[in-house]
């Protein structure tokens, strides 16, 4: 049995089975699709992708399968090939489960929505993308991916169009990812230019690699992964529906970038700088996040602070130069994070679409299910030894720990860790615990299977997905296997100072009064000043600027003031001043003006 | 002097005449000075052609995009006099010290 063609199709029959309800109504009158069809294409697709995924757990196999190649111009080739890698055939079944627990909560989600149809099929469109992005070779096929990715979560974050903020949210989305797109063409431009190439195979060079398309690579992953600096989209998309922010704005898109990094990590080997620039960024962006997410008091915003920190962490992880466990951290955050969102939305919908946690209050006996998984969620974030985030996040730590690199950066990091353990039992124990804050007629409902069954798929997959993915890989670069205990213990000494911390300010906080502002409140709350300033200040300076220059300097001062408007002002003023000496007299003049030529003429005539 | 430069001398002396010595009408003399640039025109037009030189044959040509510059600069000067003073009689000038 020939292995690579069973890897290869059964690869391509996953991307070609999730295409098929938006081929087969085309091709057909009778067929509709419906959203029990696409959630159950998808639970296909996910089946057929566990097939290459044994077979490279098994025989360590990878493929990459090239089509059809657009010859642009003779020397420049662009196929279309697909790598089939460890990263690829891992991520696929990840992202095609925590999709499908994710459309059969959106089935109930969306219930009441008129449009749900259109709903589900832009979400499938959104997968599309998303699987091309990862199963890319090149940079061409890659970056159609990206931009699929871009569209669809503008058009799903304005998903409810009629409200303002949603539709700025959206915008918000599309400019910022356009920013880091910006870097992503520099990166294939200079790629273009001098390697002749856009496959990731055949970038290498001799000497340590420039670092300008690494600086575009850095950019577009900063815009796409909501790090400091493109990161207010991120919080802002909480407008859309939960579905979509449990899709996109916690599994799978936003690590996009990430991914980007992991996939052309050979070119960051050499360029310490670039590493360096990295390791920075994604500490700052961690501990920023967590910083803001302390304060918030929308459950989904939260969320979303706690998902670009650790979006951080994994950049973090790209600047140790350990793009494996970078990519590991992806797999398990992902289903954490999708089922902390799926809590999310079942406990809102309960209480009839309140968002906001001091409202909320001992929700433990009245939805027990939804907020037992949201504790192993909260818990597999915090990094608990032995679920799934432990793995990853654990491994991460003990990498910063035992390298040789900035502290500033390792600093960051673990101070971002113990936020992270704060700000996670703080939504705890506002929500599950206490006091019930809630009016009385709560619509509280999770008898639903569409409910109940996906959230504890992602709570099964949250709890053994670390152990499982991390006992069948093979890592390629060692872990650090001795250390001082102290250093080993560090996570969990940081992030049970954080509970400790929690748990001492939470039996403050009950009995306590509206504190006065300080700084710090001030600076969490409004999330850094970073919004007004830049939303405001940045764009007043730029368009001023540009107006002054194009408008002002050169078409009105360059071409009309010192051209003819200059002329006709200067010629004004030398008649108004010679005015006085005219006398008028039009008649006299020309005729002194032909009487002095006759004389003129007689003379010279009369001389010859 | 042969008939073809009398033909232009005498049609530039007139027109410069009736340019200097009109009575009433700017536009008159506008017309005079656009017959004077005809003179010249011809004259410019022959000289290359007596001389056997064809290289100079675009000269009239330039002549004339100047002087249809000059042309529209004098009806300027026609249409604001028109403006301020309802006519084009050369009496009006006299009242330049505004």
């Amino acid at each position: 049995m020939d292995l690579s063609l069973v890897l290869n199709t059964s690869m391509l029959l996953t991307l070609v089975t999730l295409s098929a309800p938006i081929i087969l109504p085309l091709l057909s009158m009778n067929l509709k699709n419906s959203p029990t069809t696409i959630t159950s294409t998808i639970k296909t697709s996910f089946f057929i992708s566990l097939i290459p995924m044994s077979i490279y757990i098994h025989s360590g196999m990878e493929s990459i399968t090239s089509l059809w190649e657009w010859k642009f111009i003779m020397n420049f080739k662009i196929p279309i090939s697909l790598k089939m890698d460890f990263y690829s055939l891992t991520f696929f079944p990840i992202a095609l489960f925590v999709s499908w627990s994710i459309l059969q909560f959106a089935s109930w989600y969306m219930a009441s929505d008129p449009h749900m149809m259109k709903f589900f099929s832009y979400l499938l469109f959104f997968l599309m993308a998303m699987l091309i992005l990862i199963v890319a070779n090149n940079l061409f096929i890659l970056f159609i991916g990206w931009e699929g990715v871009g569209i669809m979560s503008f058009l799903l974050i304005s998903w409810w169009h009629g409200r303002a903020e949603a539709n700025t949210a959206a915008l918000q989305a599309v400019l910022y990812n356009r920013v880091g797109d910006v870097g992503l063409i520099i990166c294939m431009a200079w790629l273009a230019s001098y390697m002749n190439t856009w496959e990731i195979q055949q970038i290498s060079s001799p000497t340590p690699m420039p670092t300008l398309p690494l600086l575009g690579l850095i950019l577009a992953a900063t815009g796409k992964s909501a790090q400091f600096g493109l990161h207010p989209w991120l919080p802002a998309a909480m407008e859309g529906p939960t579905p979509v922010s449990a899709l996109l704005h916690s599994s799978t898109m936003v690590v996009a970038g990430i991914f980007l990094l992991i996939r052309t990590h050979p070119m960051f080997n050499t360029n310490p700088t670039a590493l360096t620039l990295c390791l920075c960024l994604g500490a700052l962006s961690t501990l920023f996040a967590a910083t803001c997410a302390l304060t918030q008091n929308d459950i989904k915003k939260i969320i979303a602070f706690s998902t670009s920190s650790q979006l951080g962490l994994m950049m973090v992880t790209i600047g140790l130069n350990l793009p494996q466990l970078a990519f590991l951290h992806i797999s398990t955050h992902a289903f954490f994070k999708a089922m902390l969102f799926l809590c999310s939305g079942s406990i809102i919908h309960s209480l009839n679409g309140e968002q906001d946690i001091r409202k909320m209050g001992g929700l433990q006996k009245m939805l027990p299910t939804t907020t037992s998984c949201l504790t192993i969620g909260n818990l597999a974030l915090m990094g608990t030894p032995f679920l799934a985030g432990f793995y990853s996040k654990d491994a991460i730590i003990e990498n910063l720990n035992t390298s040789y690199l900035n502290t500033w950066a390792l600093l960051l990091t673990l101070l971002a860790t113990s936020f992270t353990a704060v700000y996670t039992l703080r939504m705890t124990l506002l929500v599950q615990t206490g006091y019930i804050r809630i009016p009385p007629l709560a619509p509280i409902n999770e008898n639903n299977p569409a409910v109940l069954s996906p959230i504890t798929r992602l709570a099964l997959g949250s709890i053994t997905a670390g152990f499982l993915i991390t006992s069948y890989i093979i890592p390629t670069k060692t872990p650090p296997m001795t250390m001082p205990l102290y250093i080993k213990i560090t996570a969990l000494i940081v992030t049970a100072l954080g509970i400790i911390l929690a748990l001492e300010l939470s039996k403050m906080a009950q009995t306590l009064t509206m504190p006065k502002q300080n700084h710090f409140s001030n600076f969490s709350v409004s999330l850094g000043y970073f919004n007004p300033l830049t939303h405001r200040l940045n764009v007043t300076k730029t368009l001023s600027g540009g107006q002054n220059i194009a408008s002002h300097l050169i078409d009105l001062s360059w071409y009309k003031l010192l051209g003819p408007e200059g002329l006709a002002t200067l010629q004004l003023k030398a008649s108004k001043t010679a005015t006085t000496f005219h006398t008028g007299l039009i008649k006299a003049y020309l005729g002194s003006f032909a009487l002095s030529i006759l004389i003129i003429l007689m003379s010279t005539y009369t001389n010859n | 002097m042969t008939s073809l430069h009398l033909s232009f001398y005498s049609a530039f002396t007139l027109s410069g005449l009736g340019l200097a010595f009109h009575r009433t009408h700017l536009i008159s003399a506008l017309l005079c000075l656009e017959s004077m640039m005809l003179s010249m025109y011809v004259a410019l037009a022959m000289w290359p052609i007596q001389t056997h030189t064809p290289s100079f044959n675009m000269i009239p040509i330039l002549m004339l995009a100047f002087s249809a510059c000059e042309a529209g600069t004098g009806l300027a000067l026609l249409v604001a006099s028109a403006r301020t003073h309802g006519s084009d009689h050369l009496h009006n000038f006299n009242l330049l010290q505004c």
